[in-house]
Formats: C-alpha cells, sequence, structure tokens
C-alpha cells in the first residue's frame, strides 16, 4: 500500500515536471524591450543583480552561476563566486572569459551590448513592483527550466506574506509612517514595491502616490505631514533637522534606523521578500510579535 | 571681452540700481518664504514671522515657515550672493570673461571631500566639515603649484586650478563608482542643494561669506584700477601680486563656505556678474554689490522652483535657465 502510494507520487511528480518542463529555443521580450532567444537550457550564468542571484538560488539553480556582480552576497554560497564588478562598472573581460551562456543584467547598466555582441546571450530582468517580484520569479523559473520550483516559490512567498498580513490586518493603530532610503531625502511611494510593502506591514505611508515611486521630498512636507513612525533616520540626525523636533515621531521616541540585514532583504525584489516584509511589520507593530 | 573698455555708469544712478535689485531680492525672499509644497496664506507668513521675532511657541505652519523655509531662503541668499561677488572678482582679477567661482578647483576639491564622507559611510555632519577642508585644500594647491617664485601669474593660475580640478574630480569619479549605492546622495551634492539648510547651518556659513565678500566689497577699488593693465595700476601703486593673493583668498574662503553645506550651484558666479555688467556697467564698485544682490535673488528663486516643480534641485535650475539667457543676453548685445 505504501509502496504503491510512494509510485502513485513520484509518477505524479514526474509527470508535472515534465507538463512542465521549458522547451528551447525559448522566445520573449526581455526588460530592455528586445526578443531574446535561448537556444538551449542555460549551464553557465553570470547574474549581475543581487535580487536575481537570489531568485535563482531560491530556484535550486544556484549551481549553475559561474560569476556575480560585486554586491551578490546571498546566500553565502555566492559571496565564493568571482565577481563581476557592479552596475556601472562592470568587468565586461571578466564575464567573456567566464564564458557564460546567459547573463543575467539590469535594465539600467550598459552590459548588454557589449556582451551581445561579444555573442552572449543577454536577458535584462528588473522586477520594480511588488506584482513584478512575482512574475519575474517565474519568468525566471521558465528561463532556467525550473517553472515548477519557481510556482512552488511564489506560492510560498504569497502564503508567508498572507501570514504577516492577517497580523498586521489586526493592529488598531496604523501609524502613518515616512520612510527615507537616503537623506537627501529620498522615500518612497505607495506604488513601489518597497512601498507596498510598508502598507502591508501595517502603516499609512505619508507619500501620495502622485508623488511618484521613488520622490525626493521636500523636508517642509514632511513637517506639515507630521508622520507618527520615521524609519531610515537616526533620531540625532532627525532631531537635528531644522523644524523636525515638532514632528510627532520625534516627540514619541519612533524614530529608527533599518538594521542593515533587513535594510538589504528590503532593497531587493528577490525571494526575500516575505522575511524583509516581516522584519518591517516587527519595527512598525512590535506589540504584534512579542 | 575684456571690461576695462566699459564706461562706468554716472554715480548718481549707483544707488537706483541698487534700490531696483534689492527689491527684487526682497520679492524672492517674500516669494521664497511665502511659497513651497505647503501653502502657507500670506497671513499666517506675516503672523509665523511675528511669533518666530517676539520669541512665542511656534506651532503648526509657523515651523515651516520660521525654522525651514526662511532659513532656506536665508541660506540662498548668503550663498547666491557669496557666488555673485566672487564670480565678478575672479572676472576682474584674471581679466578672463570665463572666470567663475569654481575656477581654481574649489569645488572639486570640496566634491571630494563630500564624496568621500558619502562613500565612507561616515556620518552626515562631518560633510559639510569635509567639503570645505576639501575646498579649501583645492585652492591651495593650485596656489602652490601656479606660483612662480613670488609671483602669482594669472595664466598658471588658470592652468593649474583647471588641472587640480581635474585631478580631484577624477577621484571623486573613482571613490563614487566604488560606493555606487550612495550615488544620489552625492550627485545631490553636486547638484546643489538648499534642503535642509537650518540655522544652524546659516549661522556656520555666515562667517565665511561674510568675511571673504565683506573683503572683496572692500577690494574693489583695486580691482577697478587693475582693469587699467598690470604695469599701470604698479605704476598707480597697487601692489598687484598682494592684490591678486587677497583676491583670490577672500573669494576662495567664501566660496568654499557656500560650497560646504549646500553643494555645487552652477552657473551663478560665471552668469550673474556679466548681466550686471552688461545692464549696469563694469565698475567694479557697481559690479560686486550688484552681483551679489541679483545672485542672492537668483539663488532664492530658483531654489523656490526647484522645490515646487520636478526639477527638485536648485543647481539644476540655475544652469537650465542661466545657460539659455545667457547666451540670448549675448546675442542682443552683439546687434
Amino acid at each position: 500500500m505504501n509502496r504503491a502510494l510512494t509510485l502513485t507520487a513520484v509518477l505524479c511528480a514526474a509527470l508535472s515536471a515534465a507538463a512542465s518542463a521549458t522547451t528551447y529555443p525559448l522566445t520573449f521580450t526581455d526588460d530592455l524591450g528586445r526578443k531574446v532567444t535561448l537556444k538551449a537550457e542555460p549551464k553557465r550564468i553570470v547574474s549581475m543583480l543581487p535580487s536575481t542571484s537570489e531568485t535563482l538560488c531560491a530556484l535550486a539553480a544556484c549551481d549553475r552561476l559561474v560569476g556575480v556582480d560585486d554586491y551578490s552576497d546571498y546566500p553565502a554560497y555566492v559571496t565564493k563566486l568571482p565577481k563581476m564588478g557592479g552596475l556601472y562598472n562592470p568587468n565586461v573581460e571578466a564575464i567573456v572569459a567566464r564564458k557564460p551562456d546567459l547573463v543575467l543584467v539590469s535594465k539600467y547598466g550598459k552590459l548588454a551590448e557589449p556582451l551581445t555582441q561579444a555573442g552572449i546571450t543577454v536577458i535584462a530582468v528588473n522586477p520594480e513592483t511588488y506584482d513584478e517580484v512575482f512574475s519575474k520569479t517565474l519568468l525566471l523559473g521558465k528561463i532556467v527550466n525550473r517553472e515548477a520550483q519557481a510556482k512552488a516559490l511564489v506560492t510560498s512567498m504569497k502564503r508567508e506574506i498572507a501570514k504577516v498580513e492577517i497580523l498586521t490586518k489586526t493592529a488598531v493603530n496604523k501609524p502613518t509612517a515616512y520612510y527615507e532610503i537616503d537623506p537627501t531625502p529620498y522615500s518612497i511611494g505607495p506604488n513601489s514595491f518597497m512601498g507596498t510593502l510598508l502598507t502591508k506591514a501595517g502603516a499609512r505611508n505619508i507619500i501620495p502616490a502622485t508623488m511618484g515611486d521613488f520622490p525626493k521630498v521636500d523636508p517642509e512636507f514632511i513637517v506639515k505631514q507630521n508622520p507618527q513612525l520615521i524609519l531610515g533616520v537616526d533620531a540625532g540626525t532627525a532631531g537635528a533637522r531644522p523644524g523636525w523636533n515638532t514632528i510627532t515621531a520625534l516627540k514619541t521616541g519612533k524614530v529608527m534606523t533599518v538594521p542593515k540585514e533587513l535594510n538589504t532583504m528590503l532593497g531587493r525584489p528577490g525571494p526575500r521578500l516575505p522575511q524583509a516584509l516581516r522584519g518591517l511589520a516587527k519595527l512598525v507593530h512590535p506589540e504584534l510579535f512579542k | 571681452m575684456s571690461s576695462a573698455a566699459a564706461p562706468r555708469p554716472p554715480r548718481s544712478a549707483l544707488p537706483l540700481q541698487v534700490a531696483g535689485l534689492a527689491l527684487l531680492l526682497l520679492l524672492a525672499v517674500v516669494l521664497g518664504t511665502g511659497l513651497g509644497r505647503v501653502m502657507v496664506p500670506p497671513g499666517e507668513v506675516l503672523v509665523a514671522l511675528w511669533r518666530g521675532l517676539s520669541g512665542q511657541e511656534l506651532a503648526g505652519n509657523d515651523v515651516i515657515v520660521w525654522q525651514i523655509r526662511l532659513p532656506r531662503v536665508v541660506m540662498g541668499v548668503l550663498v547666491g550672493a557669496s557666488l555673485g561677488v566672487c564670480g565678478g572678482a575672479f572676472q576682474g582679477v584674471f581679466r578672463n570673461p570665463l572666470a567663475d567661482p569654481y575656477l581654481l578647483g574649489v569645488a572639486s576639491g570640496g566634491a571630494l571631500g563630500a564624496t568621500a564622507v558619502i562613500v565612507g559611510g561616515g556620518p552626515r555632519p562631518l560633510i559639510p566639515a569635509a567639503a570645505l577642508l576639501g575646498a579649501l585644500g583645492a585652492v591651495m594647491a593650485t596656489l602652490a603649484l601656479a606660483r612662480e617664485g613670488r609671483r602669482l601669474p594669472p595664466t598658471r593660475l588658470v592652468l593649474a586650478g583647471v588641472m587640480v580640478g581635474s585631478v580631484l574630480s577624477a577621484l571623486s569619479t573613482a571613490l563614487l563608482l566604488r560606493g555606487e549605492d550612495r550615488a544620489r546622495e552625492v550627485l545631490a551634492y553636486t547638484l546643489g542643494d538648499l534642503g535642509f539648510s537650518g540655522w544652524r547651518e546659516v549661522g556656520a556659513v555666515l562667517p565665511y561669506v561674510g568675511l571673504g565678500a565683506g573683503a572683496l566689497l572692500l577690494l574693489a577699488r583695486a580691482l577697478d584700477t587693475l582693469q587699467l593693465g598690470e604695469l599701470t595700476a604698479r605704476s598707480l601703486g597697487v601692489p598687484v601680486e598682494r592684490l591678486r593673493l587677497l583676491v583670490i583668498g577672500a573669494a576662495s574662503v567664501a566660496t568654499a563656505g557656500a560650497v560646504a553645506y549646500v553643494g555645487i550651484i552652477g552657473f551663478v558666479g560665471l552668469l550673474v556678474p556679466h548681466v550686471v555688467r552688461l545692464a549696469f556697467g563694469a565698475g567694479h564698485r557697481t559690479l560686486l554689490p550688484l552681483s551679489a544682490l541679483l545672485g542672492a535673488a537668483l539663488v532664492v528663486l530658483a531654489d523656490l522652483l526647484a522645490r515646487t516643480t520636478p526639477l527638485s534641485q536648485v543647481g539644476i535650475v540655475t544652469t537650465l535657465l542661466g545657460g539659455p539667457f545667457f547666451l540670448w543676453l549675448l546675442r542682443r548685445t552683439r546687434d
């Protein structure tokens, strides 16, 4: 009986894997708007985006990575891989020397052209909105022939996110919040993927959607909005800014920096999104996570 | 287009010109204090000013007017005035129409100091100090490289300044590429930003600008004599080398103070003295104070535009408005 069950399970798994196996050549439009054709399943991949490196590893394709950008640091495995430079100073020669059959790049760099000319398949993958995190995960799954794993990953990510959302929905007070991503100051709009996370964490973003996804904010606007919570600045810096000592968040001591690891996770539209959300929710609603 | 040939306006016209530009500056200050991302009705602005002056407690929009907008506007006045005066003085002392306050490497030095702190992840209050140090260091290096015995030939100074500036800019860029995740912050510095200018920052900049620009105004008469040519100036008893060093020193101190907190606001120092010269004449006793007034008004208005439009940074506005306007003015006067 037991054996029959196991056999059935194995058969089902094999069938579903076969059903979702990618057929090559695979043609699709990438984030640079180019039509790209993958002739065969890629086996030697260079990832020039930290989020993409994380996604590939989460899809159990970590061993196919032969090089990563300077900022890829998760999971630990990728830190041992050869570094290929950053967004603005990529090392094209080093990439070519690794003989990759696929390079995943950001649409903001200028890597696509020289690598394509060198005869290497290049795909630009930039998840930017919350929904794109999932759609790009599925796309990457298709690219590396790990569609079933990608679907399972997306399902589990959404389940983990739902768990946090159930908690934050019960919060009595949802504080108005200002999230600073750099001190010039830049913040996040509600439609950016980080903004979506902030809302899901149980905060009310003071930045209106009309200001854009990552707007430069006039400090007087922040003082006027008078947020109850300020994230991304330390209390000392915030208090030293002209007029800020009148903001509720400063009066009640609700000003905090985002821990470095959490900050990194929040900036990466990849598989650790649920973890990032949980960390953010803990900062916004510590009372719910006791 | 040496300014030596341009006639000085009749003496009686000066008070009128000063009054006109002072009125423009006043208008800029009123607009800059009254308008912004948050609407504050004029009545409330006046009430806020009164409350602040009489030492009452500030609440609501008072805070925005008194603690955020007004110091920001005053900072704009200081920086704009400083860039205007220094530009005029540099164009005079180098007798070069393309001279601007950043000529001797102040801007690149300031940017290098700021970039080092930002990319190195240093505490934010350290940025102005590093920028000031970098700016003054760059000028010292330029002076040392350009010196020929005890003389400071203008051509060598300009060449040394351009060279020092280029080297320092290259270093900044190299640093920036090491920490590209902080690129936006560095960019904000290099495009000039008056955000977060509070009374404390105004107080920190004031001595540099006051001392530097004040000294330049006192040197105006000597600068006029220098326009007659080095030999003539010498024969009239002007210690040319010492004057040159004094002007460069004073202008560098003022400019270094200006870039320390707000970064590099482009084009004001080049543009403003030319506009003043074309409109009011070239004598430095007119040129320098009028350039201070016009520079101040220009920066305050440009900042108002920057913070109410998507242009977002004062340096972007000054360059976007200044460039075409300058060309238009040039064409018009040639005809």
